[in-house]
């Protein structure tokens, strides 16, 4: 079977790629753009990628006003912790919930779905009111854990659907070894689930690295405010925006997450060998 | 697979040290306390987000803990985005801060629920004197006053001189400016494309609500959950003659309509449109972002039938009533609101100061900008309104005005329509 594809379809192709990634790259470009020009410029009619003057000064402003580096540490902190934890806690879960029959397991899939109705708005002030009661309320780990139980459910979902798509077989071929259950998990399934881990990962420190609300309602204290509460206070009363130091601000935040992605994106890829040649 | 373990160790040491770490608690959450020494510490959340204003108001801090070594006053700096839903969660908590900086049409609901101290017996003599009464009108709920007004804005007329000069246009310069007059030089700049008004109306009905009064469109009668609706000629005023001035005139920018003040500034900036109205603040940033050499002003405070009137919806300064430190908070509340503080606030804000003395103090700061005389004159004509009193106000402006508001603009309903989708939109609400 070797299909030769027609040479429009290559086309099709690249352009709708290449239309796709300008529509993904093109905001960014704008806000690196806007990063460099000037509050006159900015509030101006020309329509300009490049800047007329290059003005370095909002990257200053960003840096000195709002706090901006010690509320990347707290994000840094939060996130990684968050992924962390999600990770270690959804492996185990996921597997049993794609692994084990019966009751307790549509149970548990019924939870998870019902779980992620419910708006973070209904209960937040519940959600405080534990917290406080805890002494966690103005905490950091008092955050984490709230990020951790909200993201858990959906990487869960997401991460049993990556066990459900290894071959019992495996296992099975492995327990004809003599493999415990837990060198099968350790040598056989862990590898496999790779890729699925790392996407975990990833989707798991980036809705903590870019979540607003209940840090902004949780967290009371500025020095430990994280970074999207520090960059939504260039947006002042009356609607007013400083769109320069905003977009400086935007763009230095995007960093840790480029790093850790460009890490964890090579993990996806091993990972994914590794199933392949093991499969 | 020994990378695996790898990552896996360095994961566990990695919570562990960031759940130690993430334990630590900030200062900010367990409201005042009082130290050894018999000190309070008062918690001042402040919203302030100009560099100049929060440096302003940390001087002015710095200057009462210097006097008053028994009362000190922390600032937990917040920002405007999400505060309501933080402070809902504050008061519900106990966790709230003693003194809270907001704004008057916010703070109602927070009264009603009964989170706010009754300031009426703090305030100094002195200062209620020197805030007009319809100012306190904003700031008083059932009787009680519930807050210190702070500063203001008002809707101004700002105008591209040198085009108004080419359209043989003569400038206003009365103490007022009627709509009419608004209306002919709209018409007299409008020229081969270019537009006599760009009006930043993606959100109207602040606007609406506020130059309605200049006709006595005051929307609503009575408190809280009794209030009823009346839209009627003098409350359409302001809408239909934007209306009229768009699809009838044609001098209104059509595409201004769906955007904010703020992105109406580079039509203005760029000659495209002759004169823009936009919240009195916009005054510093002109000064600071327009190119060099356009010839700008601020034109009268605009005057309707009942005069120059519009809303006032000032910032305000409010105190827990579950503070232990009430009075405490009123004093620094009484010395942060005195006219030479509140001048350095308002100026650094570019809004207006809500007491004449600050206002006198700020026209000698800002003596070489002439558009603050202007700015500072619209003061005078800063009512508190109707709407403020209202207890589902925001829920209605929200969910029904400002969808009324824009079709109209749009053209997409008529006025009758945009009346009975007002009134009947509030009847759905309150009942």
């Amino acid at each position: 079977m070797n299909f030769k594809r027609p040479w429009y379809a290559t086309v099709l192709m690249y352009t709708a790629l290449t239309a796709f990634l300008l529509f993904l790259g093109f905001p960014l470009l704008w806000l690196l753009s806007a990063s460099f020009k000037s509050s006159a410029e900015l509030n101006s009619l020309a329509v300009n990628l490049l800047p007329a003057v290059w003005d370095f000064s909002n990257y200053g402003s960003a840096l000195e006003r709002q706090n901006l580096l010690p509320a990347a540490g707290n994000s840094l902190m939060v996130s990684l912790a968050t992924m962390i934890i999600t990770v270690l806690l959804s492996m185990p879960m996921a597997y049993a919930l794609a692994r084990l029959k019966g009751r307790l397991r549509a149970a548990g899939t019924i939870w998870i779905l019902t779980s992620q109705v419910f708006p973070s708005i209904l209960i937040i002030i519940p959600l405080f009111l534990v917290l406080r009661s805890i002494g966690l309320n103005d905490t950091l780990l008092g955050l984490i854990l709230v990020y951790v139980t909200f993201t858990l459910p959906f990487t869960l979902w997401m991460l049993q659907g990556y066990v459900a798509a290894i071959p019992v077989e495996l296992e099975e071929a492995g327990e004809m070894d003599g493999a415990s259950r837990i060198t099968i998990l350790r040598t056989i399934i862990l590898p496999l689930l790779a890729p699925g881990l790392v996407a975990t990962a990833m989707f798991t420190f980036v809705s903590a690295w870019n979540e607003f609300f209940l840090a902004l309602v949780l967290l009371q204290s500025p020095e430990l405010y994280t970074l999207p509460i520090a960059l939504r206070s260039f947006l002042g009363a009356e609607g007013q925006t400083q769109l320069g130091p905003l977009a400086a601000g935007a763009i230095l935040a995007t960093i840790p997450s480029l790093i850790i992605f460009t890490i964890l994106q090579k993990k996806l890829t091993g990972g994914m060998l590794a199933g392949a040649v093991k499969g | 697979m020994k990378k695996i373990r790898g990552i896996g160790v360095v994961a566990f040491a990695g919570v562990a040290a960031l759940a130690l770490s993430g334990c630590q608690q900030g200062s900010a959450s367990n409201g005042s306390d009082g130290d050894e020494g018999g000190a309070v510490t008062l918690q001042f959340q402040s919203l302030s987000d100009q560099p100049a204003t929060q440096d302003a108001v940390k001087s002015i801090v710095d200057e009462w803990n210097g006097e008053n070594e028994d009362v000190q006053v922390e600032i937990v700096q917040a920002g405007w985005d999400g505060t309501f839903d933080k402070l809902i969660t504050q008061f519900t908590g106990g966790t709230a801060p003693d003194i809270i900086h907001y704004e008057a049409s916010s703070i109602v609901s927070f009264a009603s629920d009964g989170y706010l101290a009754d300031l009426t017996d703090h305030i100094d003599d002195d200062l209620k004197a020197d805030i007009s009464e319809g100012i306190w009108d904003s700031v008083t709920q059932d009787g009680e006053i519930i807050a210190y007004p702070s500063t203001l804005q008002s809707y101004m007329v700002f105008a591209n001189a040198d085009l108004l000069e080419a359209a043989g246009v003569e400038m206003p310069s009365g103490d007022t400016m009627t709509w009419e007059e608004l209306r002919e030089i709209a018409q007299a700049t409008t020229t081969g494309g270019n537009y006599g008004l760009g009006w930043g109306l993606g959100s109207p009905t602040a606007t609406m609500m506020s130059l309605s009064l200049g006709f006595d469109g005051g929307y609503f009668e009575g408190e809280g959950t009794d209030a009823s609706i009346e839209v009627g000629d003098a409350e359409l005023a302001v809408p239909e003659l934007i209306h009229e001035m768009t699809y009838t005139d044609e001098s209104v920018e059509p595409t201004s309509l769906t955007q904010s003040g703020s992105e109406v500034l580079a039509s203005f900036y760029g000659g495209k449109v002759a004169m823009t109205v936009q919240g009195s603040f916009q005054a510093t940033n002109i000064a600071n972002d327009a190119p060099e050499g356009l010839n700008w002003v601020a034109l009268p405070p605009l005057e309707g039938s009942a005069g120059a009137i519009q809303a006032a919806n000032p910032q305000t300064y409010s105190v827990n009533i579950d503070s232990e430190y009430v009075e405490e908070s009123a004093e620094f509340l009484n010395f942060f609101t005195s006219g030479e503080n509140l001048a350095q606030i308002a100026y650094a804000d570019a809004l207006i100061p809500s007491s004449d003395s600050a206002r006198a103090e700020v026209e000698t700061l800002a003596a070489d900008n002439p558009a603050w005389t202007q700015v500072l004159a619209s003061g005078d004509g800063l009512e508190g309104p109707p709407f403020l009193k209202v207890e589902k106000y925001t829920e209605w402006k929200d969910t029904i005005a400002t969808p009324a508001f824009q079709q109209y603009l749009a053209d997409q309903i008529t006025r009758e329509e945009l009346a009975t989708q007002l009134t009947d939109g509030w009847t759905d609400i309150a009942d």
